[in-house]
């Protein structure tokens, strides 16, 4: 059995699976950079994967030739969500639906395909939540700045719908829970690792004006004939609120 | 009426933030929240792009989400309609927005993903075409000033110019005009200064104007779009004495034959001590949540309004969604095999919806399903298995008549009367597959 030791990128991952492929492997591990692992120490190899980006979109284009975009598309997602373990349940997706094709989609009763569905579809959901919930705060050293943890690693999705949408600015938006970036320039946007705050950014003048305006909008919105805030919990979850503003509390102790 | 401009320069001498505070107390009552049906990329150095699925940004202490920056250029009004908060004898503070105010908190907060886009409307000041020409400025400034590429509702003034309705059109995606009460009889009586007419004809008219739009864009690609997220309306319910059976058949109407994206169902929430309106101790919720079940029925479920309300059976079962009081009624043409009927017939099973019923028929055609495949498929069965058999075997255990039936699923269904439409997505993890659905 070999242990395969990727950088943690979809394009890594998927250059792991050429090599496994390649290898003739059955039944691989996969361990990400940056993880601590046990498994390694009973393995009888490790390999080291090297990312190169061609190998990727090769598999890329093999793999939708032979089943079809939308599972791909699947299997991105799935991958994003970066549960233990699903390297190796897309891997044996991935392998599945180059036997046996473009049935693989109608399989989705049968595991894999039914587990690496369901978790790309969550994934997939969480980031549309997050077209809607990131916050832009305008900072002095002249860039929009959004800090989001979100439970998947959602980056990859949301940011193009950015670039399309404030496309006057440049912007950042930090997962904190990954270190990393989505940075927009005015041209295009680059993922960036390993990303630290060494101190809160500067906020413009008029920063907390317009956040001001917007949680006063917020709360007189709410009807209070309708008050129910158990269905605003379901939609807005806890554990978003942290970043919003409109569920910051104004300083005032009640 | 030289007196209510006059007003309005007064109004606007209050600070923005308690003019923003008066006048979103005065527009959250238009329920229309969805910023859908409109498909624009952005552009280079540009802001705003619009999404087909629509995005929802938060929600608000009653559950209701915000998508759209809901606002009203004013709330003064010369109309009296009884049933609305900002009519003329209402005794509320008054204040009115500058165009330019609403372009600067439509960008600001746009820019920082607060919201989707505007939702602008407003009370009558002057007269219909006077209105209707201070929304379009505001719509006008946005996209062709600030090159502004987000959404925008505009809502239409009852009674305006068709030339400015098709003007409205050029810069909005969605455009409105709240019918609010269901039968003439009832508009007549508590708002005599707004004619059926006054906003049926400007609904026909924006119908033909987005068909005509249509086919020019068919033809040629640089044909200027009309509304391209279509038209919605409104429709208060519990204000006025009209059956579920009536709304829904109106509301039948006009999704065919005028087209709209979406009706909404307000409940009537008591702000009156007027006789002409009843004295209800709450708004009727769970009324408005059935109609919207209803109305889903239509829309994606292949069903008539005749088929779920009928002369007999005036309003909707409050105890039970309308598709499960559907099939209590036509036990006869259940349990159904799950690997063999239509997709049609599967969406007419309680419990089945949409993505469920898309699921079961692509996986049947891969494997023979049974309980546990679908449970897999992730299709809920908990009213699903009464109406189903697969593999020859009932779903239900042990057959029951209609009232054990019925009595099955109530018990286990048995909600809180606290509902509202957004509930019925919590079941869709993505809204974004059925495009067309908000």
């Amino acid at each position: 059995m070999t242990t395969y030791h990727y950088d943690g990128s979809f394009e890594g991952f998927l250059c792991a699976v050429t090599d496994c492929l390649e290898a003739g492997e059955a039944q691989p591990e996969f361990v990400r950079n940056g993880i601590d692992h046990t498994v390694g120490l009973f393995a009888s190899n490790i390999r080291e994967v090297v990312t190169v980006r061609g190998r990727a979109v090769a598999f890329r284009k093999r793999f939708i030739e032979a089943v079809s975009q939308e599972a791909f598309a699947t299997a991105r997602y799935a991958f994003h969500s970066q549960k233990p373990g699903i390297e190796l349940l897309v891997w044996r997706y991935l392998t599945l639906g180059l036997q046996v094709g473009g049935r693989l989609c109608l399989m989705l009763a049968e595991e894999p395909v039914c587990s690496v569905n369901r978790i790309a579809r969550h994934v997939s959901h969480e980031a549309h939540k997050y077209k809607g919930f990131v916050r832009f705060r305008e900072v002095e050293a002249g860039f929009l700045y959004a800090q989001i943890e979100p439970e998947a690693d959602i980056l990859p999705f949301i940011s193009p719908h950015f670039v399309g949408r404030v496309g006057d600015r440049p912007w950042m938006i930090h997962d904190l829970c990954r270190r990393q970036a989505a940075l927009y320039d005015l041209k295009s946007w680059r993922l960036v690792r390993e990303v630290e705050l060494t101190a809160e950014p500067t906020l413009t003048a008029t920063e907390q004006d317009y956040a001001a305006l917007w949680q006063r909008y917020f709360q007189r919105h709410a009807i209070a004939e309708r008050h129910n805030p158990k269905l605003q919990q379901k939609h807005v979850p806890l554990r978003y609120r942290k970043h919003l503003p409109e569920f910051e509390s104004s300083g005032d102790p009640l | 009426m030289s007196h209510i401009y006059g007003i309005i320069n007064v109004m606007i001498t209050l600070p923005l933030e308690q003019r923003l505070e008066i006048l979103a107390d005065s527009a959250k009552y238009d329920v229309s929240c969805s910023s859908s049906g409109s498909n624009r990329v952005g552009r280079a150095g540009a802001l705003g792009s619009t999404a087909a699925s629509g995005v929802c940004h938060t929600w608000t202490a009653d559950g209701r989400c915000i998508s759209l920056l809901k606002i009203l250029l004013t709330n003064i009004c010369i109309y009296d309609c009884a049933y609305c908060l900002n009519r003329r004898s209402n005794d509320i503070p008054r204040a009115a927005f500058t165009p330019d105010e609403i372009v600067a908190l439509t960008m600001n907060f746009y820019r920082r993903n607060y919201i989707e886009g505007l939702f602008l409307s407003t009370g009558v000041i002057r007269s219909a075409d006077y209105t209707m020409e201070q929304l379009i400025a505001v719509a006008k400034r946005l996209r062709e000033v600030e090159r502004f590429n987000g959404y925008i509702h505009l809502k239409l003034v009852p009674g305006a110019d068709p030339l400015l309705i098709a003007q409205a059109g050029r810069y909005a995606d969605r455009v409105s005009i709240n019918i609010e009460l269901p039968s003439r009889q009832s508009l007549a009586l508590l708002a005599p200064d707004k004619p059926r007419e006054s906003v049926i004809n400007p609904m026909r008219q924006v119908s033909a104007l987005l068909i005509e739009a249509k086919e020019a864009r068919k033809k040629s690609r640089r044909a200027p779009h009309f509304a391209p997220a279509g038209q919605s309306t409104q429709l208060i319910v519990g204000a006025t004495p009209e059956s579920d059976r009536e709304i829904i058949t109106l509301t039948e109407g006009l999704y065919k034959k005028l087209e709209l994206k979406r009706v909404y169902y307000s409940a009537y929430i008591p702000g009156s001590s007027d006789n002409r309106l009843p004295a209800l101790p709450t708004p009727p919720l769970l009324r408005e949540h059935r109609l919207y079940q209803a109305d889903w029925l239509l829309r994606f479920y292949g069903f008539a309004a005749h088929e779920l309300l009928d002369e007999a059976r005036p309003n909707l079962d409050m105890r039970f969604d309308p598709k499960s009081d559907w099939a209590l009624r036509h036990l006869e043409l259940f349990p159904v095999d799950v690997n063999r009927v239509d997709y049609e017939v599967l969406l007419r099973v309680p419990g089945i919806g949409v993505r469920s019923a898309q699921r079961i028929v692509q996986a049947r055609r891969g494997t023979r399903l049974g309980e546990v495949e679908l449970k897999k498929l992730g299709v809920v069965l908990k009213r699903a298995k009464y109406f189903l058999t697969a593999g020859g075997r009932y779903l239900g255990g042990i057959r029951l008549d209609g009232p054990r039936l019925m009595e099955r699923l109530l018990a286990p269904t048995r909600r809180p009367a606290r509902l509202d439409q957004l509930e019925l997505f919590a079941a869709m993890p993505d809204t974004s597959a059925l495009t067309g659905e908000l």
